[in-house]
């Protein structure tokens, strides 16, 4: 097992290089100047060209990547062309803020999905699980942002229960920290829900539909252990996937969240970046985001052996 | 407060993008300020001496400058300032085309020496566009004017914590203790700055609904541009306010590429100019007739140099049918031949994306074949520098706009410059401009410089230096039931005089 989480490991080390050359080759081929951006609209060309040969753009393209990669090998991400903040000083700013968000948001769908996933599934055919797959559904056709302005609109402006809108760092106080994160989780997590509900249910029937289970039911074991610890577990492969796919989907889905709710993130710093053409944090938050899904990847991997014992790596 | 955007680069002189004209009014000072007539009034300067033949300024500063470390201001730093603003301002520039020297004369004194007099000097030294002419350590205002500075001590009525910067995201300032403010009352960014708020926090939203919602919960005091069509909620809730502070506003141009086929001839250009419906624009653009109206000037309706002569055509004096007939006959006549014109289409900013529809289709009545080139802005601010024809990656049209009052000095906006290839973007090339330019800096006095402003306004208008597509507000929304004492300044939002009251 430790040979192969080395292996996988290792493995990082070729997707951030394709993915390095891929962004890099990307953004420098796209219009766009932020040599431009910079000077303002007012500006001469004169002194556009000035700032370009001040921030390096005018060197060959393989020289601006040879010195960039050299860099990033060396842990430099570089520094926003914009702020001269470095990269990796705007990620650490951003991260807290993007990982409570993705916490409290997975806690939420996994919480409420695999309850209504387990009950629809054990009353298949029921109102109540024509009700939760007919939820699910529309939850996940609904865009994020019109479930968060409708969220804003009645718990924050009608009734006050929550903020409208910012972010505060746990060191604030727990409470201080959570009121700000309900209404974002909630609006992003509610797609998930939607996901992972339907995929619970449908594993859940193949495993009730065992015959093992069926043994357990004429043994006398209750119901709610035998949904969770007989069914539940062996039909938890598939959910798991599910869980780690809206892992990896959730760092897109945290740049709408993130400005509807105003949490100052990381999703929002690519997305401002982009529109300004600030390569530096564009090409460090992907190799960032890379480093990340390929993690996310491995522990999903890992998992499996823990949660179904007959799966062995070799 | 919600800015209109994110202050992305701290140096006010580095870039001229608005916010950190906003940033450079917060933490530093200015020589001079431009009051609420639009007059320079001296701000930093104590005392001002002109010789007889009005060639050698001579300033002293007040007593009691001191910069945010605890150091006294100098007239060192002030040169120092001045020389690296000057790099890239177009009042600047013109000014120092005609200085033969800024000696110093002692710690608090120092002089700028003319080549010729030249009326606009003070002026040039107070203005609100971005650039603004703000005071630095000569230390730091040593550095390039094309290089970012990394230190940022002002002596300004705030001092910036750059501790709780956040690019992207929060910019905060605390009120300067050692500032010492002019006795004067406030008056534009010139007067007395007291500072009456302990903290100002620029909250950077990127979603307006999001702003508009935090106005309304009380989250924010203060949101600079809310879009016009949230102003009804928004004047609806309780405590919410809205006010135009900016009344010059700003002017939206389509600029055309004078260097190829068809704008390179006089006819097309002409035609375009009749085509081009600022009434239409204007409507989808902004909506509400409240915040918009029709202007025939170059220099701003309602500002000192605001002229329509020979804006006519702009007017809409003729029904639309009349003008696109007689724009479709001077087309012909233009020799133009049907190849596709290529529109530079900013799709990601509202007005940009509204306004260049509008354009294309008013092209379209009139015979164009129009080619709409779609992407962000980033976009189409790398192409609208290509000096190319359009199949090799240049452009024939595109659309921005300028503040109001930095459009409002014939010298001040390079936009307005016609020198060819080295003009702003379009190039256009009217020697006839350039000497008339020259003419409105040397006028003695405000009205001489009007007269000479309605002669360029109808050279331009006869040249079809570009096509003006109508002025327009921004409305201001804040709580009006926690501040008082806001002032109205163009193209900087300033917070001394403000307070905070519940």
């Amino acid at each position: 097992m430790l040979a192969y989480i080395f292996r996988r490991l290792l493995g990082v080390i070729p997707v951030m290089l394709i993915v390095g050359i891929f962004v890099f080759s990307l953004l420098h081929l796209a219009p766009g100047d932020p040599a431009a951006i910079i000077a303002g609209d007012n500006a001469t060309e004169a002194n556009v060209a000035r700032i370009r040969t001040s921030l390096g753009l005018d060197r060959p393209l393989l020289e601006q990547f040879a010195s960039w990669g050299w860099s990033t090998l060396q842990g430099d991400l570089g520094i926003s062309m914009y702020s001269m903040t470095p990269v990796t000083t705007m990620v650490q700013q951003r991260m807290g803020a993007t990982f409570s968000l993705a916490v409290t948001t997975m806690l939420v769908a996994v919480t409420i999905a695999i309850t209504l996933g387990v009950l629809a599934a054990w009353k298949a055919g029921s109102l109540l699980d024509r009700a939760v797959m007919g939820l699910s559904v529309a939850s996940f056709s609904v865009p994020v942002f019109v479930v968060g302005y409708i969220m804003v609109y009645f718990v924050a402006l009608q009734w006050r229960w929550l903020p409208v809108q910012g972010y505060m760092p746990l060191s604030e106080g727990f409470w201080n920290w959570l009121r700000h994160l309900i209404l974002p989780s909630f609006a992003l997590g509610l797609a998930y829900v939607a996901l992972i509900a339907r995929i619970t249910r449908a594993s859940m029937l193949d495993v009730l539909a065992e015959d093992y289970i069926r043994t357990a039911s004429a043994k006398g074991v209750a119901t709610v252990p035998m949904l969770l610890r007989h069914a539940l577990k062996n039909a938890a492969v598939p959910i798991i996937t599910v869980v780690g796919i809206g892992v990896a989907l959730l760092i897109s889905g945290v740049v709408i969240t993130e400005s509807v709710f105003n949490v100052p993130g990381v999703g929002r710093l690519v997305v401002d970046a982009i529109s300004r053409r600030d390569y530096p944090v564009i090409q460090g938050v992907m190799i960032i985001f890379a480093g990340i899904y390929v993690l996310i990847n491995l522990m999903i991997d890992i998992s499996y052996c823990f949660l179904d014992p007959r799966i062995r790596y070799s | 407060m919600v800015p209109h955007g994110d202050l992305s680069v701290l140096d006010p002189i580095w870039t001229t993008q608005n916010m950190a004209a906003y940033h450079g009014a917060m933490m530093y000072d200015t020589l001079f300020g431009i009051d609420a007539d639009f007059k320079p009034q001296p701000q930093m300067v104590g005392k001002t001496d002109i010789s007889a033949d009005r060639k050698t300024y001579t300033f002293e500063l007040r007593p009691g400058l001191k910069w945010h470390d605890g150091t006294a201001v100098t007239a060192r730093d002030c040169v120092a300032s001045v020389r690296r603003w000057q790099a890239k301002d177009g009042a600047g520039q013109h000014l120092f085309e005609r200085v033969a020297d800024t000696p110093v004369v002692d710690e608090k004194t120092f002089r700028i020496v003319l080549k010729e007099p030249y009326g606009l000097l003070l002026d040039a030294l107070a203005k609100t566009s971005t650039p603004l002419c703000v005071m630095m350590k000569a230390e730091i205002a040593a550095t390039d004017p094309n290089t970012q500075i990394t230190k940022h001590i002002g002596s300004g009525p705030f001092k910036f914590i750059e501790a709780e910067y956040r690019p992207g995201s929060r910019v905060v300032y605390e009120r300067n203790p050692d500032y010492v403010p002019r006795s004067e009352p406030a008056s534009g960014i010139a007067g007395g700055k007291r500072v009456l708020l302990d903290r100002v926090i620029w909250d950077i939203m990127p979603d307006a609904q999001t702003a508009a919602s935090a106005l309304m919960a009380g989250e924010v005091d203060y949101f600079e541009v809310p879009p016009i069509d949230i102003l009804p909620t928004l004047s609806a809730a309780p405590g919410v306010k809205i006010e135009v502070f900016n009344k010059l506003g700003n002017i939206g141009q389509v600029r055309l590429n004078h260097l190829h086929p068809p704008f390179n001839n006089l006819a097309a250009r002409k035609a375009a100019q009749l085509a081009i419906n600022q009434e239409d624009i204007q409507r989808a653009a902004v909506g509400d007739p409240k915040y918009y109206q029709i202007c025939g000037s170059n220099f701003t309706c309602g500002s000192a140099m605001g002229v329509e002569d020979g804006s006519e055509v702009l007017m809409l004096k003729a029904p639309m049918a009349e003008r696109q007939a007689k724009a479709r006959e001077l087309l012909k006549q233009s020799g133009y031949d049907g190849k596709p014109i290529v529109l530079l289409h900013a799709t990601n900013i509202h007005v940009m994306n509204q306004t260049m529809l509008v354009v294309a289709q008013n092209l379209r009545q009139v015979g164009f074949n129009v080619q709409l080139a779609s992407s962000d802005w980033a976009g189409v601010v790398t192409r609208r520098a290509n000096q190319n024809p359009p199949d090799q990656g240049g452009w024939n049209v595109f659309y921005t706009w300028s503040g109001g009052n930095a459009a409002s000095s014939p010298i001040s906006l390079f936009a307005h410059a016609a020198i060819g290839k080295k003009a702003w973007f379009g190039w256009p090339e009217n020697p006839e401009i350039e000497k008339m330019r020259t003419e409105w800096a040397y006028a003695s006095d405000a009205e001489a410089r009007r007269s000479v402003a309605r002669r360029i306004n109808k050279t331009m208008m006869d040249y079809v230096h570009d096509v003006k597509t109508g002025q327009w507000v921004s409305p201001v929304a804040y709580r009006g039931d926690r501040l008082r004492g806001l002032l109205a300044v163009p193209e900087v939002v300033p917070w001394w005089n403000v307070e905070r009251y519940a």
